[in-house]
Formats: C-alpha cells, structure tokens, sequence
C-alpha cells in the first residue's frame, strides 16, 4: 500500500512539473542601451507545457493598456522544455507608464479537446 | 637592524595570516528569487447533461479543469482565473448562449493558505486570489454553457478555454 501510495505521488509531482510555465524576473529592471533614449531588460521563459509551442509577448500600463515595446518576436516558439532568454525594448519617455510585461500561451486549435488552459504569466516593472 | 627583522617578520606573519584566512573563508552565495509557475494539472472536459447544456460540473458528467500556481515567495503575486465567455471553436450557432462559471481553492500546499476562498474578489467571468503565502495551490473552475431558449446545441466539437494568469505585486 505504501509503494501504491509513493508511486502515486511520484507520478502526480512528475505529471505536474511537466506542463507548466515559469517567467522570470519578477521584477525586471531597465538598463541603458547603446540608442539614445531606449532602454531595455533581459527576460527568461520556461517552456514545460507540452501542448504549448508559441508564447506571446506584452507590455502593459496599469490599466493594462499596451504600450509599445519591441522584441525579436512578440511570439516566442518554443520546444518542450525549452528555455528563451529575450531582450524587450521600449522607449524612455514610455518607463514612467510601463507596469507589467507579460507572455502567454497560446493555444494550437488541433491541440486543444473540449477545454483547455492558457496560461498568463506578468513581471512588474517597479 | 633587528627592529628592521622584526618589523619585517610581524609583516609576513600578517600577511601570511590574512593569505590563510582568505584561503579558507569559500563564500557560496546565492539569491531566492520570487518566482511563479503555472502549471495545468487537468484541461477540463464539458459533458452534455441536457441538449441545450455543457458543463464541466461532475454532476453532468464532465470534468473539471484544475490548475496549480506555485509561487515560490509570499506575497509577490496574485493569481487571476477567468473562465470562459465564449467557444474558441464551435459548429455554427444561430442564437445565444449564457455562460455561468466558478472557480475555487481546491487544495493548498500550506495550512496558511486556508484563508485564500474567503477572500477571493470575484468580478464579470474572473477570480482573483492574493498569494500571501510561498507554495503550491490549486484552483478548480467550474463552467457552464447554456443554449438559447431550450434549444439543443448542433451537433459538432465545441472547445472553449479557462484563463490562468499570475501577476506580479
């Protein structure tokens, strides 16, 4: 019963660590870059869903209106557990209003039965 | 000259001293960041209790999506659930569909974390939930889709999607 019981766990934590989405930093902050008046922060996404092969990217004011910014690409592909590091750019004048930085999943229509699960993960620029 | 040897020597017994003492002291450091990983334990399926009914209620039949948010420092985050509003794909629909939803604490990884239901702010189709605590919880979302004025649903696939985001404090 106890190995029943162990087993069970094991594969509930391995089911579970392997279809999630991690964002980091929490709390990016902005450096300088070579063009006047654009400033810029490194980004990390963790890809372990496995329905899941493309993130997008947003950056957001308080009221969650976009604001522009500029990345390689504003939708990531991403492999099973892959790992991407990003740089997002966005204007000076525009650091005042900026509040979050999200990426999302999105969802293939072949991939998805009756209900599925986006997930939505945002840093906060403080 | 021998004041010169023992100036000299207390020098290379000082010296000698702090060599040792960086030689041993191997800091290890490092930082616990605030972190949040969302993971989808279960999609969630609609059964078809009625013709003009879906729903993922186990009492009709389906089943319910369930999500797990970690957050690996309290109160750094909060964890927002939106159930759906409308099918991401669905056969023709010729009238309108009501859509309820719910979305609750199912279990937590910490006794903490038990006042996490009570204060839960719901608004239009979301939840939101403060994470004051670091762990795992998961959340249950129950939706319901109902057709028009007793009319059945065509026949067809119909899938439709639950919003799980955490936000930065």
């Amino acid at each position: 019963m106890r190995y029943v019981l162990v087993g069970a766990w094991c594969s509930l934590l391995l089911c579970g660590m392997v279809n999630a989405h991690d964002m980091i930093p929490t709390y990016p902050k902005f450096t300088t870059t070579f063009v006047t008046g654009v400033l810029k922060t490194r980004m990390e996404i963790f890809n372990k869903r496995e329905d899941v092969s493309y993130y997008e990217l947003g950056a957001f004011d308080a009221e969650w209106n976009p604001i522009p910014f500029v990345t390689s690409y504003k939708l990531i592909k991403m492999d099973y557990l892959a790992h991407a590091e990003f740089d997002v750019y966005i204007k000076q004048e525009d650091k005042p209003r900026l509040e979050y930085i999200c990426s999302k999943s999105k969802l293939m229509k072949d991939d998805v039965a009756t209900s599925a699960i986006a997930s939505r993960i945002c840093s906060r620029v403080k | 000259m021998r004041k010169t040897l023992l100036i000299v020597l207390a020098f290379g017994i000082g010296y000698g001293f702090g060599t040792v003492a960086f030689a041993t002291d191997n800091y290890i450091t490092g930082s616990v960041e605030s972190r949040c990983l969302i993971t989808t334990d279960t999609p969630g399926v609609y059964g078809n209790p009625l013709p003009q009914k879906l729903s993922t209620a186990v009492a009709d039949g389906g089943v319910l999506p369930k999500v797990r948010v970690t957050v690996t420092l309290a109160d750094a985050y909060k964890a927002k659930i939106t159930t759906p509003v409308g099918f991401s794909s669905s056969p023709a629909l010729s009238d309108s569909v009501a859509w309820t939803g719910a979305t609750i604490v199912a279990s937590t990884s910490d006794a903490g974390m038990s006042g996490y239901e009570a204060a839960k702010v719901v608004y239009d189709a979301s939840t939101e939930f403060d994470l004051t605590v670091a762990g795992s919880t998961w959340f249950t979302s129950e939706s319901a889709a109902t057709y028009g004025y007793d009319k059945s649903f065509p026949g067809g696939n119909y899938t439709a999607v639950v919003t799980a985001e955490c936000i930065a404090k």
